[in-house]
């Protein structure tokens, strides 16, 4: 075999050897459906999709043992959705939370929310049908006074120290009696999310 | 000097342990709780000699609503973590998807006993499943 040859031979085993490592170095991303409510999901340092899930769970499960409902001066008992504060550094939407309490309260069958005040979702064509009603029958429609009222706050605690980071956040909630004003549960969960540094990182 | 050298490996050992919890509490109890005569499954024996699930007992709540609370214990020297989930069943036997059906994570001191409880949204749901995962 002639030198020329040899030389051609060994620059396209080379060029070869060095597509089959780039080829080797890529990586296509890979996604899979996973169970939001699962323990795959992914933990981070803010409030997670099993975060809010396990908030709403501990609050509702307070609630209902509290048997706060059960003074209720009629079943099911009618409850408006007071404001949502949400003072943490996150920009979420508190419907994470209210609604999943929402949701869950809806099917004990003992309460049944309002969506004509306070900050409920608006049923924008219930509130429509209603006026049209009133239009055609001459008739005011009667709104349903709350009975309850259910306010909730978010807040966010961080602590330092050392190349650790803790974020606390504190999910606060109280059902408020609207024949007197008084609170007649209220509760606090928190869920707290220690954060460590690497020690090199560039 | 032998022994010495023996002596850090083994001090080092010790430290790596830990504490554990020691609990107190009352000889003789006031609480009658209404306990649930359980079946197990038990698929992963790592976990099975890591948590102890020690008892279950039962409550109506709301009215009608049931509440299940497990008292569980760490059987180990170190702190552990674990994933569990309530399902609900109701009395046809057929699953009730619950808002509150999700995998919850709690951290178990060395040796602790603590309990974990859900309370069923919806008054269909008589029976129930624990699962435990590591």
């Amino acid at each position: 075999m002639n030198p020329i040859r040899i030389k051609k031979l060994s620059a396209a085993a080379t060029l070869s050897a060095a597509a089959l490592l780039f080829a080797g170095c890529e990586t296509t991303p890979e996604t899979r459906t996973i169970d939001s409510r699962g323990p795959e999901t992914l933990n981070t340092s803010s409030i997670n999709s099993q975060d809010w899930a396990n908030a709403a769970d501990q609050l509702v499960a307070s609630l209902l043992s509290s048997s706060a409902l059960e003074r209720a001066p009629k079943q099911p008992a009618v409850l408006a959705i007071d404001r949502v504060i949400n003072n943490t550094t996150l920009s979420v939407d508190t419907d994470l939370l209210i609604k999943k309490i929402r949701v869950a309260l809806t099917q004990t069958g003992k309460v049944a929310v309002t969506n004509t005040m306070g900050l409920g979702e608006r049923a924008v064509v219930a509130a429509e049908a209603a006026e049209l009603e009133e239009m055609t029958t001459g008739k005011k429609q009667k709104l349903i006074t709350p009975d309850y009222t259910l306010y909730a706050k978010l807040i966010q605690q961080t602590d330092r120290s050392g190349k650790q980071t803790q974020n606390t956040y504190s999910f606060q909630m109280s059902l408020v009696d609207t024949r007197n004003g008084l609170t007649t549960w209220e509760e606090e969960r928190s869920i707290a999310k220690l954060t460590r540094r690497p020690s090199v990182g560039w | 000097m032998k022994s010495s050298l023996l002596l850090v490996p083994a001090v080092l050992l010790l430290a790596g342990c830990g504490t554990t919890v020691n609990t107190v509490s009352r000889a003789d109890s006031l609480a009658a709780p209404s306990m649930v005569a359980d079946r197990r499954v038990i698929t992963d024996n790592s976990l099975a000699g890591m948590v102890r699930v020690v008892s279950i007992n039962q409550a109506t709540v709301s009215g009608n609503l049931l509440k299940i609370q497990a008292t569980i214990e760490n059987l180990k020297r170190s702190t552990k973590t674990l994933n569990y989930k309530f399902e609900w069943i109701d009395e046809n036997g057929m699953a009730v998807d619950s808002p509150n059906e999700t995998w919850k994570q709690i951290r178990l001191q060395p040796r602790e006993t603590t309990t974990i409880s859900t309370v069923a949204v919806t008054p269909r749901a008589v029976d129930f499943n624990l699962k435990l995962k590591e």
